[in-house]
């Protein structure tokens, strides 16, 4: 049977990270990942956005936690290679329970050390987003917040953990846990493993993949929200994260520019449901907040909405958590169960705090070798004329676009099928295929028939999304 | 960085007219790049009669008139450019070109945007439920099925019923699939009254007015969705394998955004506005191509 010193279970964000911190000592590390690709459960969709750190009470892991990681973003995504937009963010107020709000975050910002926090007049904060609702009576400033793509981020850290020796295994899903002498054995769909020590990253299901061997301990109570995505090209587009702190005791909604340049609107608030489905009073309740926020922007430019599920993790007598849940049940045995809002700011620290405990706990000797550093697919559109013609000369697949929407060429779908991408989704995620205001109408079948040909399979087996989602017809089943 | 007098984004139906006539003018200097590797724009995968009744005086299948267009082009010297993408437009009147293994800046004197529509997409109605595969849009559907020869489903609901979605449901009938229905939002059926009259009644398909699909269902594939009759308020839930959308068409000019008031440009065909029949776009091309041709004399 195999052995190694550390399974990390899931391939989220969380996982990712976890698994590439991890591999920062001398250590045989292996990631489970049930799905087929890595980043395709919450860390797929979620609002996007690096926190500055106002949101927490003063002294709580979280906060310091997320100011921490905000002011380290630059360096981790330039080690990554990953796209990141410290374009700074808004909170709105239109009334009297939202000033108090804003006045008891800055507060706290300042408490938390959150630099360059500024409470704005009406004034200022409609000389930087002109297009906002008449009404305004001040704007909470925090220059250092931004956003950041979580799927390629998640991906960037998966690959640097491989790179440096994590072994990945793909579709293979942890259905039992048992205690051994020195660790543990995981039973999954394709064969057992043994492990000195277990990381459970396991999202939505961190919960029982804990109770396989452990009791209860949290619950897992999940909500939806739903998310709009207007083209880049829509007019009204604000240049700052909008949060609307609104008047009446409810959830506000946040308005982020992407780094891809299009922007995501949401989420709502819905109860109970595991399921990613969108709801249609959730995109009327975003449809709205949107007309009122901000009149002028065109929501005829919608392209996609989406479903988000949160994992809200609560004691098991009912009682809400607000803090991040991190347990350790066993010897060797970490969880990191319901993470939610600020989970991918935090996901590097996050990864960091387990790894470091069960490093101590393993007594393992440090990786001199561990390398941070991850290349990024190179993309042709963020290149100079000259940069760019030389790569279509030297690579000529390079010149050749195949999703002329978001300018994204057949050597960038290549890449990205080597490193990983199996699914039309799969290349989405890594190169940004489909994206765009066509939605892939006019590069699905392209995508399609390159990914058949290079994963050797017959084209009607191609998948949109894993198992069940085939692009063209597949027969009964 | 090379250079051309007339620079043609698209070789469809309009941006094929326009050069002609702008070559007849006299412009002895004209290219056309498209993204495609075969000519014609949209008329390769229209393989039903249909184009060029007003101006060849019979009806022609899409390929065929495509056809006719090229033996003109044949005839001139203009440079017709294939597989090339052209990336973007600056008002310094240079266009960046992509294709295997180049990348190039091309200035020009005038251009003439002849790139066509794209389709509206599911995504842009407020439609909620789940994202499963099976939907694509018409245009889509239509390459995929005659170009690509490729089977997409068996149990069909299209989307909304101008020629697109008429033609659609015929095509998909002829090759073996059921049609559920063609459900329309509007009173009436969108597109014209011989589409009407050839792909829905002689196929027997039925349309159905004054509904649209409000959710989607199913987690891998789609399984059905629930269709809502507007008058009514009343939901019924339909079941099928395939959904095709239908929703129209929108001109496509991001290229040029930020510079449609410059006067080196031009707009010919369908990113100019939608023309129902080709004869009408190829006409209006052929004027925008005369005037292009004179104006660099
Ligand atoms: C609506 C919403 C908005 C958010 N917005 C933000 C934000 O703007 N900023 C921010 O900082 N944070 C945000 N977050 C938080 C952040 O998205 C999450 O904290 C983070 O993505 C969680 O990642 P994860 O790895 O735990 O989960 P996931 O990405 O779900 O990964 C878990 C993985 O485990 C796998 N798995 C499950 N069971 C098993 C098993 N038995 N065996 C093997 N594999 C298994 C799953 O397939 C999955 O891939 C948001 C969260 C939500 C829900
Ligand atoms: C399905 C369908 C059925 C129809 N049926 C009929 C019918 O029966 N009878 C009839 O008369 N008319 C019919 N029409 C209408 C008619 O076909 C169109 O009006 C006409 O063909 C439009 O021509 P166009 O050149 O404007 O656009 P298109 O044919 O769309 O050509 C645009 C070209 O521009 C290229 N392009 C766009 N952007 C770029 C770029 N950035 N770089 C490089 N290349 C680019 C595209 O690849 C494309 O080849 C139908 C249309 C459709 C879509």
């Amino acid at each position: 049977m195999e052995r190694f010193d550390a399974a990390v279970i899931g391939g989220g964000l969380l996982g990712c990270f976890a698994a590439r911190e991890l591999s920062r000592w001398k250590l045989d590390i292996i990631l489970l990942e049930a799905r087929e690709d890595v980043c395709t459960g919450i860390s797929r969709a979620n609002t996007a956005v690096v926190y500055s750190g106002y949101d927490h009470k003063p002294g709580t892991l979280k906060a310091e936690m997320t100011v921490r990681a905000n002011a380290s973003f630059d360096r981790l995504c330039r080690d990554l290679d990953v796209p990141f937009s410290r374009c700074g963010s808004l909170m709105l107020s239109f009334g009297p329970r939202a000033d108090a709000v804003l006045s008891k975050k800055l507060q706290n910002g300042e408490a938390n050390g959150v630099p360059g926090l500024r409470l704005l007049d009406a004034e200022s904060a409609y000389a930087m987003e002109p297009g906002l609702a008449p009404g305004l009576r001040h704007a909470l400033f925090s220059p250092t917040a931004g956003t950041v793509n979580p799927w390629q981020l998640g991906i960037a850290a998966c690959e640097n953990a491989v790179h440096n020796g994590v072994q990945l295994r793909l579709n293979t899903k942890v259905e039992a846990l048992h205690r051994e002498a020195d660790g543990y054995l995981l039973e999954t769909d394709r064969g057992a493993i043994r492990t000195r020590a277990v990381i459970n990253c396991a999202g939505l299901a961190a919960h029982r993949v804990q109770e396989l061997l452990f009791s209860p301990s949290v619950r897992i109570v999940p909500s939806a929200g739903d998310y709009l995505v207007l083209d880049k090209n829509s007019a009204g587009k604000p240049a700052h994260i909008l949060e609307y702190e609104p008047e009446e005791k409810a959830k506000g909604m946040t308005v982020v520019p992407t780094v891809e340049g299009s922007l995501l609107l949401g989420p709502s608030e819905r109860d109970n449901t595991l399921d990613y489905a969108t709801a249609e009073n959730g995109l009327l309740w975003v449809r709205e907040q949107a007309a009122r926020l901000l009149p002028g922007l065109d929501l005829d430019g919608t392209i996609r909405s989406f479903a988000a599920v949160r994992p809200n993790p609560e004691q098991m007598d009912g009682r809400s958590i607000h803090s991040f849940v991190i347990e350790h049940p066993g010897q060797g045995f970490w969880s990191l169960i319901g993470i939610k809002t600020p989970g991918l700011t935090c996901a590097r620290e996050l990864g960091q705090y387990v790894a470091a405990s069960l490093a101590r706990e393993l007594h393992a000797e440090e990786n001199t070798d561990f390398d941070p550093i991850r290349r990024g697919i190179q993309k042709a559109h963020t290149l100079s004329f000259d940069e760019r013609q030389r790569l279509a000369a030297a690579e000529p697949e390079y010149g050749e676009i195949v999703c002329c929407c978001e300018d994204v060429t057949r050597g960038e779908i290549l890449e990205a099928i080597r490193r990983g991408a199996c699914t039309v989704d799969g290349v989405k995620r890594r190169v940004g295929t489909g994206m765009g205001r066509c939605q892939g109408a006019r590069c699905q079948q392209k995508i399609t028939a390159i990914l058949s040909r290079e994963l050797a399979i017959p084209e009607n087996t191609v998948t949109k999304d894993g198992k069940g989602t085939e692009i063209l017809y597949h027969g009964a089943r | 960085m090379e250079h051309v007098k007339l620079l043609i984004v698209g070789a469809g139906a309009a941006g094929l007219s326009a050069a002609v006539s702008a070559w007849d003018a006299g412009c002895r200097d004209i290219r056309i790049a498209d993204r495609a590797s075969a000519p014609g724009g949209v008329l390769p995968q229209c393989i039903h009669r249909g184009f060029g009744l007003s101006t060849f005086g019979e009806e022609l299948s899409g390929p065929s008139y495509a056809e006719r267009l090229l033996a003109a082009l044949s005839s001139t010297g203009v440079h017709l450019s294939l597989d090339t993408e052209v990336l973007s437009v600056s008002h310094d009147k240079t266009a960046l070109l992509s294709r295997r293994g180049c990348v190039s800046r091309v200035r020009f004197e005038r251009l003439i945007l002849a790139s066509g529509c794209r389709e509206k997409t599911i995504g842009s109605l407020p439609v909620f439920g789940t994202r499963p595969a099976g939907i694509f849009t018409a245009g889509q559907a239509q390459e995929t099925i005659n170009l690509r020869h490729q089977d997409l489903g068996r149990e069909v609901l299209i989307l909304g019923s101008g020629d697109l979605g008429m033609i659609m449901a015929r095509r998909f009938s002829l090759e073996g699939k059921h049609v559920i229905a063609v459900l329309e939002q509007a009173a009436h059926y969108g597109g014209m009254a011989r589409n009407y009259h050839r792909c829905m009644e002689m196929y027997q398909i039925p349309l159905r007015c004054r509904m649209t699909v409000r959710k989607i269902h199913g987690q891998g594939r789609i399984s059905g969705v629930t269709a809502v009759h507007l008058d009514s308020g009343e939901q019924e839930y339909i079941a099928c394998d395939t959904l095709v959308t239908a929703l129209g068409l929108i001109p496509e000019r991001a290229l040029v955004q930020g510079l449609e008031a410059s006067p080196w440009l031009s707009l010919a065909g369908n990113c100019c506005r939608v023309y129902d029949i080709v004869d009408s776009a190829a006409s209006q091309a052929q004027r925008i191509g005369h005037e292009a041709g004179t104006s660099l004399l």
